[in-house]
């Protein structure tokens, strides 16, 4: 067999246990290094993955274990989430009681989602899936001093457990009716599994266990409250790398796993999409904590990704591709300002970031950013994400009355995140009332993750295809969705 | 005369249905601890009528999981409520009730399927045992088996910093 295929799982393992023993070592006045050491390793694993580096395509473990443009697409942009959110660490290193199992715990949490991006099996899915849930269920009950951080740990873990349950009931019926659990061998014998019940049950079953990875309505009522109560670093890394981990295996469940059930079930998605993203939209417009709202917006954006799925073509996974990519480096820098402000007001209330602009310019710039990315304006990264994705849906807008609702839904929903997202804004550049213009001190590691996610931030926005042509070929490795791509309208003209 | 196995297969359910009654409605104790280790009975007993289908690794499971793992859990459970309370509590008719109708749709169920189901000429004995299901693990599902043990190694790690009085 050919280990090779998994070195960066292995390697990012030994990395996190590196650093748990590591601090046995390290005095507690140079505990920094940890942080450094951990984003050091995680920036070479990243250069490692995206460079020559990467593992050539192939499987391992009997088909289990699979390494596509998919896989190493997304495990791109999970190294990167890891490095950022290490970096932001840094700056929180005395505070941060238990700081380097914090650090290796991010590692842990990376490899799940390293193993749950090459997942080509229902078991692997699960178990990549469980280390992720796991982990943050520590993280996000981290700062146990405060009974915010603790309250959100146990809400996450019940509703968690709720979810696992449910996902690991649905493996057991497809088991039970297919007699496999590997993606490719369900694939082959899909047209008579779309017959029997108790699978399509199981396979309902296990969209709930993703539908609560990635918040989507009905699955989402975890995410408000988590994403306010964790600490901010957890928070980034749930809304980024956590979320993108379950979207990788739902693209990879509906179209390597089961494309003509999916095809069947486009309205299901669809519907689903829609009222997530006109959930989040409207509870978002009249929450004061900027974490929460990020939860909202989270919820949002899960709704809008949905469109995508429920396009069922090439061009609507791409979209989907694309708009994540933008997505992560977004909300990368959106909370590396939230974090900054949380450690230096211990607040995240919008008061919190009234005169933003006056006391610290690089946040200022940065919260600004994520925000009109996120709104979806040009020439930020969100625009062209949610360019793709609209446009991946209106090709069926003509057809089929549905996706025209949809269409006018997630306009609906642009323009109310405008609002909301602008209110923010107005607080950090013209508020109502200042009291304090005192300057927020911003240290290197957390300059550093800023400059890196608004640079990609711009980066994708205005040279979008060199995202793009990586999207498409990782979408178009779904292997069964090739055939739909002849059908679908050629390639959008890039600027 | 009837073989040793079929004495076994009533002793054995005979044994788990009169635990798992005192389990629920003991007429001389009204301790959770006590209804506690009747469960516990009651698991051991259906253990045994593991065995006697040839489901070893299963009754294993069963008494290592559930009479073991699980019960020391529920036994720190009624440690750490208010016992008292719990005794003084008076039967709830609703609550008995909705029991009963549960009960009899389970039983209606339930004989209902053992009443249209085609007597089993043999009973499978592979399924169940432990050797198949460690030459699997170990050769279809290593690697799942073996991210398991990051997974087990996080929920010490998250354990210990958790419950921990003082962290540096």
């Amino acid at each position: 067999m050919n280990y090779s295929l998994l070195s960066l799982e292995i390697l990012l393992t030994l990395l996190g246990v590196g650093v748990l023993l590591g601090d046995l070592w390290i005095p507690a006045s140079a505990r920094k290094l940890i942080g450094y050491g951990a984003a050091t390793g995680a920036g070479i694993l990243l250069t490692y993955a995206i460079g020559s580096g990467a593992p050539a395509d192939g499987t391992a473990f009997g088909g289990l274990f699979v390494v596509d443009a998919l896989s190493n697409y997304f495990k791109g942009f999970f190294l990167l989430a890891a490095l950022v959110v290490l970096l932001l660490t840094v700056s929180q290193s005395d505070t941060i009681k238990g700081y380097a199992e914090y650090c290796a715990l991010i590692l842990f949490a990376t490899v799940g989602m390293l193993f749950a991006a090459s997942a080509n099996d229902f078991v692997l899915m699960f178990v990549a899936l469980e280390l992720i849930t796991v982990t943050f269920f520590v993280l996000v009950s981290y700062d146990r001093n405060r009974s915010g951080s603790l309250e959100a740990g146990v809400k996450y873990l019940i509703m968690g457990a709720l979810a696992s349950a449910f996902m690991v009931f649905g493996i057991a019926l497809i088991f039970g009716s297919a007699g496999t659990t590997n993606f490719y061998e369900i694939a082959a014998h899909q047209s008579t599994l779309a017959k029997s019940p108790v699978f399509l049950i199981g396979l309902l079953l296990t969209l709930v266990g993703l539908g609560f990875k990635i918040a989507a309505v009905p699955f989402q009522m975890w995410a408000p409250d988590v994403y306010q109560g964790a600490p901010a670093i957890t928070t980034a890394f749930l809304a980024t790398g956590s979320k993108a981990a379950g979207f990788a295996l739902l693209l990879r469940v509906a179209f390597s796993a089961v494309p003509e059930i999916t095809a069947h079930w486009s309205r299901l998605f669809l519907v689903m999409g829609v009222l997530t993203l006109l959930y989040g939209s409207f509870c978002a417009i009249a929450q004061r904590s900027v974490k929460r709202l990020m939860g909202y917006s989270s919820i949002a954006n899960a709704g809008y990704l949905l469109l995508g799925i429920a396009a069922v073509s090439l061009n609507g996974s791409t979209a989907v591709l694309t708009y994540l990519g933008g997505y992560i480096f977004t909300v990368l820098a959106g909370f590396a300002v939230i974090s900054a402000i949380a450690a230096h007001t211990g607040s995240d209330d919008v008061s919190a970031f009234a005169g933003l602009g006056q006391r610290s310019p690089i946040l200022a710039t940065g919260l600004t950013v994520s925000l009109v990315s996120l709104a979806g304006i040009p020439p930020m990264a969100g625009f062209f994400g949610k360019f793709l994705l609209l446009k991946a849906v209106a090709a069926h807008a003509g057809t089929e009355r549905f996706f025209l609702v949809a269409l006018l839904a997630a306009c609906v929903g642009v323009v109310i995140s405008l609002y909301y997202y602008f209110g923010v804004i107005r607080s950090i550049f013209w508020p109502r009332s200042v009291a304090d213009l005192t300057v927020i001190p911003v240290d290197g590691a957390t300059r550093l993750a800023l400059i890196l996610s608004i640079a990609g931030v711009f980066y994708i926005g205005i040279f979008p295809n060199s995202l793009v042509v990586g999207a498409r070929q990782a979408a178009a490795g779904l292997a069964p969705q090739t055939a739909v791509a002849a059908k679908a309208p050629a390639a959008p003209a890039h600027h | 005369m009837p073989e040793l196995t079929d004495i076994l297969f009533y002793a054995f359910a005979g044994l788990t249905l009169l635990c798992g009654f005192l389990c629920v409605a003991n007429p001389f104790s009204r301790n959770p601890v006590t209804s506690a280790m009747f469960l516990v009975l009651t698991i051991i007993s259906m253990a045994g009528l593991y065995v006697l289908l040839h489901a070893f690794f299963l009754a294993a499971i069963q008494v290592l999981v559930y009479a073991g793992a699980v019960m020391v859990l529920f036994l720190f459970v009624i440690m750490l409520l208010d016992i008292r309370e719990e005794e003084r509590r008076k039967l709830n008719g609703a609550a008995v009730g909705v029991g009963a109708i549960a009960v009899g749709t389970l039983a209606g169920i339930l004989t209902r399927a053992l009443w249209h189901a085609e007597p089993l000429a043999k009973v499978a004995t592979s399924e169940g045992a432990t050797r198949p299901l460690g030459k699997i693990l170990f050769t279809q599902y290593l690697l799942p088996f073996e991210v398991l043990s990051i997974l087990l190694l996080v929920a010490m790690v998250g354990v210990i910093l958790l419950s921990r009085k003082e962290l540096k």
